[in-house]
């Protein structure tokens, strides 16, 4: 970890931008987690349970712990805080370390969504500034867009929806580019079969339920699945479209324009005002900004803007800033409204 | 010398226990129990280093793992749902023809529209979009199951233990559906299941596997070597 005055330094930093500090707790329930992020998440979370069998974990990261204390303590205002502290996750490479030190900083709750991204942005940047480096890159992106793209796209709604879901993991991903591509997923023989028993179950009470869904539910969805009408050489062509989006790269002062140039080529219906971007300078500081289609894939959780910023010191480079809007944690996390949030964290361990 | 004692573990009951049992008989190795069928002891005539221990097949397993069976008669499936830990120190020396079985993900039969575990993943998304639940997965096998799952892009489930039965989970409200070892599938039909067109996760049979924690001498090659006919 860093020295203990440069950490200090940089939480005055943020200080200085407005963020109130908070205690964040160490111990959380488990379930939070994997009602998030399923069951896998539980490959990284150090867990026991308490005397009553509860599952309980110390904090995987920050933000997840910040999100639940404004959920908890039914908080509905706009909030600016920041918070310091460790957080543990296991790890299968030997390389990393088990204990993070981070800083993190957030506004939630709040409306004005474009102007707190440039808020976080700068906050960051300013955190930075407390930091020794030679050069670096600010790399953004956003994830909105590439949602919007795949809502244009022509293939099934399943499909759209699959494809968003998906977004982040990239070796799966391109997985479900190459079954796009070959039209793989109804089986002719089985579907004329099933036909069959699916005009009997009609005839059946819908409403009896099979380990948790109605018949009705499931004859829904059969019935929406083999209509599906696909052709293999659309399911080609979308597939370039997607590939050809994600390989988008430039200095961010270009972003909008790249970005038009493609979707009238590919005679989509989408247009971007470069002001959609929170930032329009090539350089800031000592960094490259660029702004990248692909990048924002590391996180299931980001909904819109996202944002790293890596460093080189003494001939290293240095992953330190990770940030973006995830504006449905809190709702996954069980608040019945959605609640806008955008957030960073500086990592301190290098 | 007690340290040149080698410690060999056999499963106590089932029918993998009787199949490694006939491994002895063809390789004339008489095994001996002072106190009759039952007793969990035993040793082999003539080879005086040689303890037997009768264990449950997943205790095996572990047994090898922190070396206190140097050799181990176990399903290849126990082994690989065991911790990495574990695994890292067992070696599989040899794999027998016979308790071949299949780890499966089976899902209730009047589930017509899902045939993939493609089409799992999107029903878990309904269910943690539409439900506000987790789709639950019961399993004695959760190791396995949540790699398997996750490989395959469900990354939305809720993992259930069960110790046994099952293939009843889905029908009395303790799970969606299940994952589960298979040989015929049999039991899985009876009980109004379907494997999944892609639901194989793991393909097992019965395996000799050695600690690594073992004192490599002489008397203990000796003993692997006895095995080999």
């Amino acid at each position: 970890m860093k020295s203990k005055n440069l950490s200090e330094k940089i939480l005055r930093s943020v200080k200085s931008k407005g963020f109130k500090y908070i205690d964040l707790p160490s111990v959380i329930e488990a379930n939070h987690i994997v009602q998030r992020s399923g069951e896998n998440f539980r490959k990284f979370i150090f867990s026991f349970e308490d005397q009553n069998g509860n599952e309980l974990c110390l904090r995987p990261d920050l933000t997840i712990a910040s999100c639940l204390r404004y959920l908890e303590n039914n908080l509905k205002s706009k909030e600016k805080i920041f918070y310091s502290g460790q957080a543990y996750r296991k790890s299968n490479n030997k390389k990393d370390s088990i204990i993070r030190d981070q800083v993190g900083f957030e506004i939630i709750g709040s409306k004005d969504e474009k102007n707190d991204d440039k808020e976080i942005i700068n906050t960051a940047l300013k955190s930075l500034s407390n930091l020794k480096y030679s050069k670096g890159t600010l790399k953004i992106g956003n994830v909105e867009i590439f949602n919007l793209l795949i809502l244009k796209l022509d293939i099934p709604r399943r499909w759209k929806l699959r494809l968003s879901r998906h977004f982040w993991r990239e070796e799966y991903f391109n997985d479900l580019l190459k079954r796009l591509e070959s039209n793989s997923d109804v089986d002719p023989t089985i579907v004329e079969v099933d036909k069959k028993r699916y005009l009997k179950m009609l005839k059946d009470n819908q409403q009896t339920i099979v380990a948790g869904r109605s018949i009705e539910e499931i004859l829904k969805r059969f019935s929406n699945k083999i209509k599906d009408p696909r052709r293999t050489s659309r399911g080609k062509n979308v597939s370039k479209i997607i590939k050809e989006f994600l390989k988008i790269n430039c200095p961010i002062n270009k972003a909008a324009e790249k970005l038009n140039i493609f979707f009238k080529k590919n005679k989509i219906n989408l247009v971007v005002d470069q002001k959609y971007f929170p930032i329009s300078n090539n350089k800031i500081q000592k960094l490259n900004v660029e702004f990248s289609a692909s990048f924002g894939r590391q996180l299931e959780y980001y909904t819109g803007m996202v944002f790293k910023i890596d460093i080189k010191s003494k001939s290293k480079n240095i992953n330190v800033i990770n940030g973006g809007r995830y504006d449905k944690l809190i709702s996954d996390l069980g608040s019945t409204k959605q609640v806008p949030a955008v957030g960073a964290a500086l990592n301190l361990n290098y | 010398m007690i340290k040149n004692l080698i410690n060999i573990g056999i499963p106590s009951k089932g029918r993998l226990r009787k199949d490694i049992l006939k491994i002895f008989k063809k390789n004339k190795l008489h095994l001996v129990s002072e106190r009759g069928e039952r007793d969990l002891l035993g040793s082999i005539k003539n080879l005086p280093n040689v303890k037997i221990l009768y264990l449950h097949a997943r205790e095996i397993v572990e047994r090898l793992g922190d070396g206190s069976v140097d050799l181990g008669f176990s399903g290849y499936d126990l082994l690989k749902e065991s911790e990495v830990n574990i695994q890292n120190k067992i070696n599989v020396v040899k794999k027998y023809g016979f308790g071949r079985a299949t780890l499966v993900v089976a899902i209730p039969d009047p589930w017509i529209d899902v045939q993939t575990v493609a089409d799992l993943e999107e029903i878990a998304f309904e269910f943690k979009d539409k439900k506000k639940k987790r789709l639950r997965v019961a399993t004695k096998y959760p190791n396995l199951t949540r790699e398997f799952l996750f490989s395959k892009g469900v990354t939305q489930f809720k993992l259930v233990s069960s110790l046994g039965a099952t293939e009843a989970y889905p029908f009395t409200g303790s799970s969606e559906i299940i994952t589960d070892i298979t040989s015929t599938g049999e039991t899985i039909r009876a009980n109004n299941l379907r494997v999944l067109k892609d639901g194989e996760i793991l393909k097992s049979e019965a395996c000799m596997m050695t600690s690594r924690l073992a004192l490599k001498n002489n008397a203990f090659k000796r003993i692997v070597k006895l095995f080999s006919k």
